[in-house]
């Protein structure tokens, strides 16, 4: 065997090795419910405004602190704290993804994506803050 | 129905030549393929054909340059009964965008990529010589495949082939009620207008640059398919050589230029985000490099063609496959870029067009697998071929796992019905992507340093020995006062700074002692050297890339620097500014000066002025001052998304970068209520504690002695004032204050208002409730203005520059490798 050949495999092996661990790393779309069960883990969640819950957010006191309510595809409603400004026009928006961890009945939001209505609109991300 | 006011000849012009292009790019495919199947038989035949493509692919650049023009003419003469120009231009657009127009929508950039896989088509018609036949047979057959992009022809009602710029608008909306009246062209003045975000210059030069990158791809790609069509591995090198070493300097230039636009265009906050469509313009040109190092192992050893070949053959497909991810809409929720997609009739397009030329280099390889050449010796562990050989499997393997990464979407409804679960992109994609290149960096980084020291086949290792120990030496010294110097404490990050000093010192001293600055042979020392500085250059603006906005010095979620404490500590790294009011920012003082309104238009673009200013902490002398304009923009339709672009100022070893966040008040804000009333707090005893916006106010007691230079005693006054402390929201004290209550003549109620100017804040003692003698009721009045705002973020990037200049000596680099090839050419003719 050469020894070019040793190395490729060696290097593959390695290859194979990073991109196996890094299965256990890809995050998953999830559910409040199932979010729960794995709290402390980041994982995305579909789901919608609840738009008949307050929202609440006092740019004065702390911009970034957003708190609404959000139901997800199975159908369960959750308190979300999305750690940055109130994204403009969430109450229009028809779905949103949200990027975060489940604590205590809370989910912690650190990036919201929306989608909107409109087709001449693009959909729009907003970052929060890393907590 | 006859339709009034439509121009509809430069459409038909432009369709004809639509058509004409796609059958004259077939026509020449056909007529090259036919040049070489008689190659042997009937030379004279294959001339003939060999002329035939020739025409036939002139007559095909001659189309497409048409057809750019015709809708080029169409967007510059605001004919907006065409869908192309009214969904991306408008009539107040100015002049110097029209070309970013071109390139806003699919069909253009499409056209974009066609045109350049023209010019380098002619170029190699005219150089290939015995490869021509072949390779042009592959570019004529690629322009066939990019045609039908453009068709716009239909099958049935379900099956569209391409859509073609130059459908009218009434066509794409035929349920639209308006184009019902044969004047509707009275009723669409203007057009829908460019993305206020691609109203840049760097929209303007950075699509043709990326997409020239993007195009030449194909050239190697169509000499190593000739190479193996013709089962002849020595003519097509030196051609791939200079090939390859002319798209990585474009490829590498277009992909920065995507960086510098994102850094200092878009609110990105950086330069890079491992974003989806950054990664997919990445990916090829990693591979190319792959690909060219292995190339140049195989022409001066014999080595590692079969996977030169398919380096090179892949780095083209990525393209096809980085356009499949980036405007299928595949992406969708991934990217920031959001990419509509164009919908289902573009993914089979693609898939099918990736399809054929995947089919076509399989079916190559496994043809002539066997007879590639090969060497059966092994090659010394001290040889130049050897470590290039690992570097480039390294490059490849890096690129494998961003592919794999970005593919996220594509392969996931497969996992899910694997494994059951539903994959998403990480959540992290900084940490993700950083976790793993870092040690690709590392590594590749101290080859590119050592490489170069072997020689091919046989190197002395006791001279290599000498000289890599004097240099790593050297790196090592300036990576530990580095390292010390900016506080970079991370072990893989001191190691990858070791990999890009070590590379830096190397190179230069490669270059001076070595090669003795002979400028011909300098090319791979000032590429490496390049490489070696954009990796220094990454690591030092990233590593310590912080916020100043809110303080926070040294912070950063990139580099997963923050420990498990730190991350429970919720930071902002946004600051709120009340206009006219300075506040600290880093070692400044941000101001929000005012703001201005661009020039007048349907949409406007709203420009803040925020004065920094930086003062020597003892003598309070400013040491610096300077103002940045970052622009915030409300889409006229309607649209309450914030568009905003940033505004940076360059110092030589840092950058200061800002973008609005969020707005109130001035031009933008329709909301705003000037009307403000008072409002009213009783405070009882000492201690209690009245809630203003930005802080509150403590009340220390009543006091009979008033010392106000606003007040000029009376004599039968009863005057008794009430002292607060005010406080912000960090609990610091701002100022003591004393609003004035005053009873004239037993009848007369007087006031005199204390305020706090930081916090646009009026007190005012309103009343007095005297309830018993040791209970007296206050009540206190107050007043404060809304106060226009932004939120800005602030960053501060060290030593960015040196990243930029790194990207510019690696091009140069490549360039004067490909130089000195073309010169040697000349020469030896």
């Amino acid at each position: 065997m050469k020894k070019t050949h040793i190395v490729l495999l060696v290097l593959i092996v390695t290859a194979i090795a990073v991109l196996v661990s890094e299965f256990g790393n890809f995050s998953t779309y999830e559910t409040f419910a199932s979010a729960s069960k794995q709290a402390g883990k980041k994982i995305y969640v579909i789901g919608f405004l609840q738009k008949d819950k307050p929202m609440e957010y006092d740019p004065q006191k702390d911009k970034d602190h957003f708190i609404f309510y959000a139901t997800d595809k199975a159908g369960n409603m959750n308190k979300v704290i999305f750690n940055g400004e109130k994204p403009r026009d969430i109450e229009k928006s028809e779905q949103i993804v949200m990027m975060g961890y489940e604590d205590a009945g809370t989910f912690h939001c650190s990036r919201i994506q929306m989608k909107c209505p409109s087709k001449y609109k693009k959909d729009m991300v907003v970052e929060g803050k890393s907590s | 129905m006859q339709f009034i006011g439509e121009h509809l000849r430069p459409g038909q012009l432009g369709h004809f030549f639509v058509i004409t292009s796609f059958v004259a790019a077939l026509f020449s495919a056909f007529s090259y393929f036919r040049a070489v199947r008689t190659e042997q038989t009937d030379p004279l035949a294959s001339r003939s054909w060999l002329l035939f493509g020739r025409s036939g692919f002139v007559i095909h650049v001659i189309s497409v340059v048409s057809i750019f023009a015709a809708l080029f003419y169409i967007i510059e003469s605001h004919l907006f009964e065409y869908n192309y120009a009214w969904e991306h231009s408008s009539l107040s657009l100015p002049g110097k965008y029209l070309l970013a127009c071109f390139w806003e929508g699919q069909e253009g950039s499409f056209m974009l990529w066609t045109f350049w896989h023209c010019m380098l088509g002619l170029v190699v018609m005219r150089t290939a010589k015995g490869l021509e036949t072949r390779t042009m047979a592959i570019i004529a057959l690629v322009q066939v495949c990019l045609c039908t992009m453009i068709l716009g022809l239909h099958f049935g009602p379900h099956i569209q082939l391409g859509k073609t710029p130059f459908i009218l608008l009434r066509h794409v909306m035929q349920d639209a009620p308006i184009f019902s009246s044969p004047n509707y062209m009275n009723f669409i003045t203007d057009g829908n207008g460019l993305n206020v975000s691609l109203r840049n210059y760097w929209m303007v030069i950075h699509p043709p640059v990326l997409f020239l990158g993007f195009a030449s791809t194909l050239i190697p790609f169509a000499f190593c398919i000739a190479a193996l069509w013709k089962g002849e591995y020595q003519t097509f090198v030196k051609p791939t050589i200079a090939w390859s070493l002319f798209n990585g300097a474009v490829l590498g230039t277009g992909i920065m230029m995507g960086g510098a636009w994102a850094y200092e265009s878009l609110n990105f906050g950086g330069y890079w985000a491992w974003d989806p469509v950054e990664n997919a313009s990445l990916v090829p040109w990693l591979v190319l490099v792959a690909g060219l190092h292995t190339l140049l192992v195989y022409k001066s050893t014999g080595r590692a063609l079969s996977l030169t070949i398919i380096l090179l053959l892949l780095s083209h497909l990525l393209v096809w496959y980085s356009t499949f991810l980036t405007r299928t809409g595949i992406l969708g929720k991934t990217s920031v870029h959001a990419f509509t997609g164009d919908g289902q009739a573009l993914y089979y397009h693609l898939l099918v067009v990736i399809g054929i030329l995947l089919l076509l280099v399989l079916a190559l390889l496994i043809w002539r697998w066997r007879g590639l050449p090969r060497i059966k010796t092994e090659e010394e562990t001290l040889s130049r071929e050897f470590w290039m050989f690992i570097g480039s499997v390294i490059l490849f393997l890096s690129s494998m796992q961003i592919t794999l990464s970005t593919s996220i979407p594509v392969w996931s409804p497969l996992a899910k019905w694997i494994s059951g679960k539903d994959f998403a992109p990480p959540t992290d994609p900084m940490l993700h992507y950083n976790n793993i290149q870092v040690w690709v960096a590392i590594i590749t980084g101290i080859l590119s340093a050592s490489v170069l020291y072997m020689k091919f086949k046989h190197s002395d290792g006791k001279v290599i020995a000498k000289r890599l120990g004097i240099t790593s030496l050297i790196g090592l010294v300036m990576a530990v006062a580095i390292g010390w110097g900016q506080h970079i404490t991370m072990w893989q990050y001191d190691i990858m700074l070791f990999s890009a000093c070590f590379g830096i010192v190397a190179n230069i001293y490669y270059g001076i002692v070595v090669q003795k600055a002979k400028f011909k042979t300098l090319g791979p020392s000032v590429a490496h050297l390049g490489f070696a500085m954009v990796l220094l250059g990454i690591l030092l603006s990233s590593y310590n890339k912080h916020a100043i906005s809110f303080n926070i010095t040294g912070e950063q979620i990139n580099f997963n620097k923050k420990t498990a404490q730190e991350n429970l500590v919720e930071n902002s790294e946004n600051e709120l500014l009340f206009r006219g009011v300075a506040s600290p920012m880093g070692e400044y003082q941000a101001t929000y000066v005012n703001d201005s309104e661009s020039v007048k238009g349907k949409d406007k673009i709203i420009y803040y002025n925020i004065y920094f200013e930086k003062r020597d902490p003892k003598t309070r002398e400013i040491k610096e001052q300077f103002f940045l304009h970052p622009d915030a923009f409300l889409n006229s339709k309607g649209e309450a998304a914030l568009t905003v672009n940033p505004s940076t100022k360059h110092f030589w070893d840092h950058d200061v970068f800002t973008y609005v966040n969020v707005i109130r008040g001035g031009y933008l804000d329709k909301n705003r209520t000037d009307t403000i009333s008072y409002k009213s707090n009783i405070v009882n005893n000492p201690g209690d504690t009245v809630l203003i916006m930005g802080g509150y106010m403590i009340f220390n007691g009543l006091d009979r002695k008033v010392s106000d230079a606003r007040y000029e005693p009376v004599d039968s006054d009863l005057v008794i004032c009430a002292r607060f402390t005010v406080y912000d929201n960090k609990d610091k004290p701002i100022k003591d204050i004393a609003p004035i209550y005053i009873l004239r003549n037993r009848r007369e109620i007087l006031h005199i208002e204390d305020s706090v100017g930081i916090l646009n804040l009026n007190v005012r003692f309103e009343n007095l409730n005297v309830k018993s003698p040791t209970s007296v009721s206050t009540e206190i009045m107050v007043k404060q203005t809304d106060a226009d705002y932004i939120v800005l973020k602030a960053l501060v990037f060290p030593f960015i520059n040196v990243l930029w200049l790194g990207v510019i000596v690696m091009v140069l680099g490549f360039f004067i490798s490909l130089g000195s090839l073309l010169s040697m050419e000349v020469a030896t003719r």
